[in-house]
């Protein structure tokens, strides 16, 4: 875990040379050759005690806004939400320990969304409440085809 | 009584001391040894998770089951020798005991001593309450934090408890002299228990305030301490015995030897009159199978160095705390040389290494480096917040602050070179408040305590945030 060395010098060039030393052209491929993965960890493979999770999180946040891919980078997090505060996937009954389990990655997705999508979180989270996924349901990654439908790619 | 069997060995031992002059049978090791045999769990919360998660991995859960087993070990040690004081204090103040006699002028004393029990039943309870938050918070970073959060309190606890029985010695070799031995004359023993209330009240403060540093710097004191009290203790029983053979009352002198050894409490604390001759320090203390040996006696159990080996290693107790306990079992108290070592067999039983020691250098004023700055993990100006859903007492939001290098304290808080753009303002404090109040509507209820700590540890790795609480020390 990093203790403060992860905001020394520069970090985002840091980040994209490690990037590259993966053979990785954007950190986008790195992550989604690691899809479910949480940030943390996807942090700790590039740099264990020199770069954080939040730092990926914002990079990958850049990345996404400029090819027009937010709402992927959307479901991308929520995988990777889903899958640290979920491992065994959605419960088959939700008892106290589950609904928190479920509310701490969909809260958390809430707060890692950006301002402007804030509000497609918001739909998201709702549908799930309507229409809970099938017990079991663990997203293998973005194109999810559930997620897909839940907050499908936007026009560009 | 349970301690009975346990007294009767001890008064042996005593006599055997008195009598011959050989302080080999000495009792405080001894005694503490056989406290665990019958050990029970004197803290009561922590059944309530019937089998260990299935997610974590298994060494992680390991280290935190083994660290958790040495805790509730040592709490119910001090928990122990607590109920043990407390009820010799109860008897002190019967009208026929100390509390009655001299027109009550040694009330004031048993009155301190019993002030005491109450921070010490606050420490313990602190102690209990953050080790049963642990157990429930099934996070194993977060739960080996919460456990090395009750390090001061469960140290000033312990350190605090062995000062008290001594307090507790003092007292009663008071009511003994008093009762025994007229020719010292009471306001000498008025005189001679201010002065030992004045030696002991400095450590007693310092343990009190549950401040990590003061705490720190106390137990890591008591061997000396010790030392000046059980001279103290002997000089006392040696003058009422002098003054009383004087006045002719051979009988009353040799009564009262037999009276010291009768005294229910005087089993608890007080180590052996070293030998005259400067002794080295740390010279006959062996670690042997069954524990550390001085000469052929026991003053520590295999058990007991093991149980503070995986607090230590926890970083939940210091490595000098504990050697400073195991030289006060061994009766090594008389030297000055407190930073002196154990022997290097006696410290690797300990678990003495590069990175414990190093553990406990971080973050020291001590050092000569000025402390890093502090950060609440859980944002002050939440506070009322966070009371309602349980973080109050031990568990209070200002015991979870994180000690933070600048660009990192900036850096989270979307100063110093943090630049992530206007869309997404990952300022650390909006942002855990924004996931809880969100998760809380996505619940529909208000948020455990429990579950709180979970959702933050994971955002804590994902800030890079190290998971090592350090009470705030104010602004």
């Amino acid at each position: 875990m990093s203790d403060g060395h992860a905001w020394r010098g520069n970090w985002k060039a840091r980040l994209y040379e490690r990037v590259r030393e993966q053979g990785f052209t954007s950190l986008t491929a790195f992550a989604e050759a690691r899809p479910a993965t949480p940030l943390h960890v996807l942090a700790e493979e590039l740099g264990k005690d020199d770069l954080t999770g939040v730092q990926v999180l914002s990079e990958l946040l850049a990345e996404a806004e400029q090819r027009k891919q937010v709402t992927r980078f959307m479901r991308d997090v929520l995988v990777r939400l889903l899958s640290e505060s979920l491992p065994d996937g959605w419960p088959a009954v939700m008892d106290d320990e589950a609904r928190f389990a479920v509310a701490e990655a969909l809260g958390s997705w809430s707060a890692y969304t950006p301002e402007t999508h804030k509000e497609r979180a918001r739909q998201v989270r709702a549908a799930l409440r309507t229409t809970p996924p099938p017990p079991g349901w663990r997203p293998s990654g973005p194109d999810d085809e559930l997620l897909r439908t839940l907050l499908p790619d936007e026009e560009v | 009584m349970r301690l009975t069997p346990l007294g009767l060995g001890c008064i042996t031992a005593l006599v055997t001391s008195c009598v011959t002059g050989d302080g080999r049978t000495g009792f405080p090791g001894e005694a503490a040894t056989s406290y665990r045999q019958e050990l029970k769990p004197a803290a009561h919360s922590f059944s309530a998770r019937a089998s260990p998660p299935p997610s974590t991995s298994e060494p992680g859960r390991q280290l935190v089951t083994h660290t958790r087993q040495a805790l509730l070990g040592a709490l119910n040690d001090v928990e122990r020798s607590r109920a043990g004081i407390a009820s010799s204090l109860r008897q002190l103040t019967e009208p026929r005991s100390l509390g009655g006699r001299a027109n009550g002028v040694f009330t004031r004393h048993i009155v301190y001593g019993s002030n005491q029990l109450q921070w010490l039943h606050g420490a313990l309870g602190g102690v209990t309450t953050l080790a049963g938050a642990a157990w429930e918070v099934d996070e194993p970073d977060m739960e080996l934090a919460l456990l090395r959060l009750t390090g001061p309190r469960l140290q000033a606890a312990m350190s605090g408890a062995t000062l008290l029985a001594v307090w507790t010695d003092f007292l009663n070799l008071a009511d003994a002299v008093l009762r025994q031995c007229p020719a010292y004359g009471t306001e000498r023993l008025y005189a001679d228990i201010n002065r030992v209330q004045r030696l002991i009240a400095p450590s007693m403060g310092a343990l009190s305030s549950l401040e990590p540093a003061q705490v720190e710097a106390a137990a890591v004191a008591m061997p000396e301490l010790m030392g000046q009290l059980t001279r103290e203790f002997h000089s006392i029983h040696e003058g009422a015995r002098v003054a009383t053979e004087r006045a002719g009352q051979l009988m009353a002198a040799a009564q009262l030897v037999e009276m010291l050894t009768l005294v229910s409490a005087l089993r608890m604390s007080l180590p052996r009159l070293p030998p005259a001759a400067p002794a080295t320090l740390g010279m006959g203390l062996v670690m042997g199978s069954n524990g550390v040996m001085v000469g052929s006696r026991l003053a520590v159990s295999a058990e007991w160095v093991e149980r503070m080996r995986r607090l230590v290693q926890a970083g939940i107790i210091s490595l000098p705390a504990v050697s400073a306990a195991v030289r006060i079992h061994g009766g090594q108290v008389m030297m000055a040389q407190a930073n002196q070592e154990l022997p290097k067999g006696v410290r690797d039983a300990l678990g003495d290494g590069p990175e414990v020691r190093g553990m406990h250098e971080t973050g020291r004023a001590g050092a000569g480096m000025a402390d890093p700055p502090q950060h609440h993990v859980l944002p002050r100006e939440h506070r009322v917040w966070f009371e309602k859903r349980g973080f109050k007492g031990a568990m209070d939001i200002d015991q979870f602050c994180v000690e933070l290098e600048l660009a990192h304290h900036q850096a989270i808080h979307g100063g110093g070179n943090w630049r992530l753009g206007r869309m997404w303002p990952g300022e650390w404090n909006r942002m855990i408040m924004e996931a809880l109040r969100e998760a809380e509507l996505e619940a529909g209820r208000m948020l455990t305590r429990n579950a709180i700590l979970k959702l933050v540890a994971k955002r804590m790795k994902d800030y890079g945030i190290p998971m090592n609480f350090s009470p705030w020390r104010g602004p």
